[in-house]
């Protein structure tokens, strides 16, 4: 009788370590793929030709700790500026470029800019495969003096992308409301 | 099948061919571990309805028997009933052992023994009423429970809810192992298939001591059916065909005994269930089907001072979560809300089986071995030892077509529990348990996250004693456990603190049978309950919640002192069953709202921290049945529930609001072949829940431009009431009777919303549903 408990017993101990064979890898890296933490806005003032940053940055990403840079836009009132928008994965490094997969897969993204108060009217300038606005490149019109906030979304609607989508149609993978001074 | 039809034939013609009808079956029944006469025990000819009970010294006679095959089922209180499957061809004489639950080599049922005829507060559902859940998942079988209600996520993800605590906080049981896979998350369901269980119980009580201390909201027993002892091999074929998702589901068990290695029985089960897109009254759910596979093996060696079973199941889903549940941030939260439906480009799909991002995929691999020797005459005593393994795999939708295709979460933990205990009988009245438990686990994680690598280990001691004096059953129960949590670590490299807590969890119950159908009970308990580790450490997006949730890692174990109170009487025209309960829970540990919300690149999500207040909660459930004329059962049902934050004076957020049932059931007479056909029609009314917090910190825009504070997205859903119906029958055989339901929920196709459901915010409730369930047991009288 003990023997069979024995070998029972054992019989169990084979089969957890079976069962427990099949599992750990090392871990992967830290963070999952294509983590936005950084929004880099340039305005070129197309009359001088001279560029500016404004940059929004939270190299942890969602949760832990806040943004490290979150810069308020300066324009001068009345000047018109070649806006540029770069998105970068800066939790890993080197630092992954994020807007070369958007313009890869530019039929299913589209950036929205929501001026308010002292801002700018803005017209998206770039088009995808189909022709449908993109905003990776966008034109800039400063108002008048003030100060005011510019809200700017990017939304990843695959397959659901069309001409006069609103703001409304897909998942949000960005937004982020600068504050705009204009001088 | 063929096969099966012609054994069926066979067996027919047999039972035909004869027609000496003098033949007799006698016997004695015992208490294998007492070896005491069991007298008032109901012994059965199924088949021909025949019927005897066992006089003052076990014997029972019946007479008059035509040669044949005969099911003879033998019942007594507090036993498992057992079926012997004969061949009668001559006089048929034996003495059959009836093991009492705490006899068995199910362990489980030490406590089923207790909570029956003790005086913790247990429900449970088996036979017939399992029969009508075949094909749901275990989180909504167990809603047929009074004071049980659901935590949903979607069409698929169902987690049950004791008298308004969930997770961590209710001990789910599975064949003797208490499971663990990643329990804390509101959108984990419970890796376990219900098919295997033969009865599922409820202990908001004393019992479930035996289980841990933390059990603080109360422990669910899946229990398998204890393995056949009778020569042979038979089984059971349940399918389940549902028609809102298209959903169906196989689950069949074979079973036997080898005539000639008379102690080795074995089984084998396994489930298939495949379901695509749910339908609410107005649009489809996409992508919320399901796919799971499940199968289990039992081996077990029974002698009659030893025995030992291997029991091995292997469970494997895959969820699809419904795509317009998936947000980017608060902004397409609120957007979704206020359109009040899905946006178009979702509302639109038609149906589907395919299963896409994001969706579940979940593993739970569990192996067990249980072995006990007789001392003596004193007790016996258990060896149990098991291993589990789960994997958890989310995966949200991808950012670009060109991500890789791994999860975003991916979380591995592995279970070792081990397990000595000894079961006592009968000494001066006084019998029960004592023992020891241990658990290692180690836990794991790759790409996101959310919790971190850590090690825990736990020890228990405990023991529980129950006395019967007259009228009086007293029991009391008592347990310290020790819980460490060591070599917590990210994979960034960041580590925390060791956790270390210990405590003593405590019980004592009383009943009183005023008459065998009529008895009070009285329990009280304290029980605690260590942080878990993502109230610890978590720190991140909580994705379809819209929120952040920050761990605190100063967080001190939750008491809880409880007292519950029931009544029942079952009269041959009244029924009644009826509880109440009281629960202070010191340092509830909770999601506390903080204030401003956080800024992230997607916008800013409200933060919310996890931390400790005082909390009550109280309640009760109140069954009442009455039985008109012969055919007539009228059934009235109420759950109630009040949770309050002493330390917040407000009320605790996301508890079940209260229901109310009536349900009118009407049995016909046997017709021929259809033996207790029966039809019911129910309705289900669900309160609005008033009781929410009155503010919070999620800043919301009121028609007038004005932000407020609230505590939730969205205000609780309006009440609603829910017709169904079901029709159900015994088609007698020749061999066991095939168990025929037709059920149809939501019969009004009504568009609601649940409050308990994290997918209120995005969309309706499954409309009408229509199922039909159909049991056939078979034997194969194969003597090897």
């Amino acid at each position: 009788m003990k023997h069979s408990v024995l070998k029972a017993t054992a019989a169990f101990f084979v089969g957890s370590i079976l069962l427990n064979s099949c599992k750990k890898d090392d871990p992967q890296p830290v963070n999952e793929e294509e983590l936005i933490t950084t929004l880099v806005v340039s305005l070129k003032d197309v009359a001088t030709g001279f560029t500016s940053t404004f940059i929004f940055k939270d190299p942890d990403g969602e949760g832990g700790n806040g943004p490290t840079q979150f810069d308020e836009i300066n324009m001068e009132a009345g000047k018109e500026y070649d806006c540029t928008l770069s998105v970068l994965n800066e939790s890993v490094s080197p630092a992954e470029d994020i807007t070369e997969e958007i313009m890869e897969e530019d039929v299913d993204h589209q950036f929205y800019f929501t001026p308010s108060g002292s801002s700018a009217s803005v017209t998206t300038t770039d088009i995808d495969a189909v022709g449908l606005p993109v905003g990776l490149e966008s034109n800039w019109d400063a108002g008048a003096a003030g100060t005011g906030t510019m809200k700017i979304t990017l939304k990843h609607k695959p397959g659901e992308k069309a001409a006069g989508d609103t703001i409304a149609v897909g998942e949000t993978d960005i937004e982020i409301t600068f504050t705009t001074n204009v001088n | 099948m063929k096969y099966f039809f012609s054994v069926v034939f066979f067996f027919c013609l047999i039972s035909w061919g004869n027609a000496q009808c003098y033949l007799k079956v006698q016997g004695s029944i015992t208490d294998p571990d007492t070896h005491e006469m069991l007298s008032g025990a109901d012994i059965e000819i199924i088949d021909i309805n025949k019927k005897t009970i066992s006089d003052s010294l076990g014997n029972f006679l019946l007479e008059g028997l035509c040669p044949g095959v005969y099911d003879l089922r033998i019942k007594h209180l507090n036993c498992n009933p057992l079926t012997l499957h004969i061949h009668l061809k001559d006089d048929f004489k034996e003495t059959i052992q009836l093991t009492h639950y705490y006899n068995t080599l199910e362990q489980v049922t030490v406590n089923a023994d207790i909570q029956k005829a003790g005086a913790s507060a247990a429900a449970q559902i088996s036979g017939k009423e399992l029969d009508q859940t075949r094909g749901l998942s275990l989180g909504e079988a167990l809603k047929k429970i009074a004071g049980v209600s659901n935590l949903q996520t979607g069409t698929n993800i169902y987690k049950p809810v004791i008298n308004g605590l969930h997770s961590s906080r209710v001990l789910i049981i599975n064949n003797g192992i208490r499971q663990e896979g990643q329990q804390w998350g509101s959108e984990h369901a419970p890796e376990i298939d219900p098919n295997i269980a033969n009865r599922l119980t409820v202990i908001k009580g004393a019992a479930s001591i035996r289980y841990g201390g933390d059990a603080i909201g109360g422990v669910v027993l899946v229990e398998p059916k204890m393995l056949s002892r009778l020569p042979g091999i038979s089984g059971e074929l349940n399918t389940a065909l549902f028609s809102n998702n298209r959903m169906g589901v196989l689950s069949g068990i074979l079973e036997g005994n080898f005539k000639h290695i008379s102690p080795l029985s074995w089984r084998v089960q396994g489930t298939i269930k495949r379901g695509g897109d749910a339908k609410t009254p107005n649009y489809w759910l996409e992508n919320s089907g399901i796919a799971e596979y499940n199968f289990s093996a039992t081996a077990g060696w029974l002698k009659s001072n030893w025995g030992s079973e291997l029991f091995f199941s292997s469970f494997d889903t895959e969820l699809g979560i419904f795509t317009g549940s998936h947000i980017g941030n608060t902004t397409d939260l609120i957007n979704a809300i206020n359109s009040g439906k899905p946006p178009d480009y979702i509302a639109d799909a038609t149906f589907s089986y395919n299963l896409d991002r994001p969706k579940q995929r979940v593993k739970h691999y569990l192996f067990k071995s249980n072995s006990f020797i007789q001392t003596g005459n004193a007790g016996k005593l258990n060896l149990i030892l098991a291993t589990q393994y789960n994997s958890r795999q989310e995966y949200d939708l991808k950012k670009f077509a060109s991500s890789t295709d791994a999860p975003q979460l991916d979380l591995r933990i592995s279970t070792y529990t081990g397990e000595v205990v000894w079961d006592h009988h009968s000494w001066n009245g006084i019998r029960g348990s004592m023992g020891v438990s241990t658990m290692y686990q180690d836990n794991w994680y790759q790409y996101r996250l959310f919790i971190p690598q850590y090690q825990a280990l736990n020890a228990g001691l405990f023991i529980i004693e129950k006395w019967n004096i007259g009228k009086l059953a007293l029991e009391a129960a008592a347990r310290y456990d020790r819980k460490n949590i060591y070599s917590i670590f990210a994979n960034d490299g960041t580590t925390y603190p060791d956790k270390n807590f210990d405590g003593f969890s405590g019980n004592l119950g009383v009943i009183y049978a005023v008459q065998t159908n009529h008895r009070l009970t009285a329990n009280i308990s304290t029980g605690w309950r260590a942080p878990n580790i993502n109230e610890l450490y978590s720190d991140g997006l909580h994705h379809g919640a819209a929120r952040l949730e920050k761990g605190k890692a100063d967080l001190q174990p939750e008491r809880a002192n409880s007292f519950i109170a029931g009544y029942q009487y079952s009269g041959k025209k009244w029924q009644i069953e009826s509880e109440i309960f009281y629960k202070q829970i010191d340092d509830f540990i909770y999601l506390k709202p903080t204030y401003p919300p956080q800024l992230t690149i997607r916008g800013a999500f409200p933060a919310f921290e996890f931390d400790q207040a005082d909390a009550r909660l109280y309640g009760g459930d109140i069954s009442l049945s009455v039985q008109t004329g012969d055919h007539i059962n009228l059934k009235l049902k109420s759950t109630l529930l009040w949770a309050w934050n002493i330390s917040d004076k407000d009320w605790l957020i996301q508890m079940p609001p209260n229901t109310h049932e009536v349900a009118v059931e009407y049995i016909f007479t046997d017709a021929g072949k259809w033996k207790q056909p029966y039809c019911k029609i129910e309705f289900t009314y669900t309160e609005k829940q008033n009781r929410v917090p009155g503010t919070g910190n999620i800043e919301i825009k009121q028609t007038d431009g004005s932000l407020s504070l609230e505590s939730d997205y969205a205000p609780p859903p309006a009440a609603y009431g829910l017709t169904s119906f079901e029709a159900g029958t015994s088609i007698q055989t020749k061999d066991r009777p095939i168990n025929l339901i037709v059920a149809v929920n939501n019969i009004f196709n009504t568009v609601y919303r649940n409050y308990m459901n994290a997918f209120r915010y995005y969309a309706d409730e499954m409309g009408t549903n229509v199922s039909l369930r159909l049991k056939i047991p078979f034997a194969i009288h194969k003597h090897i």
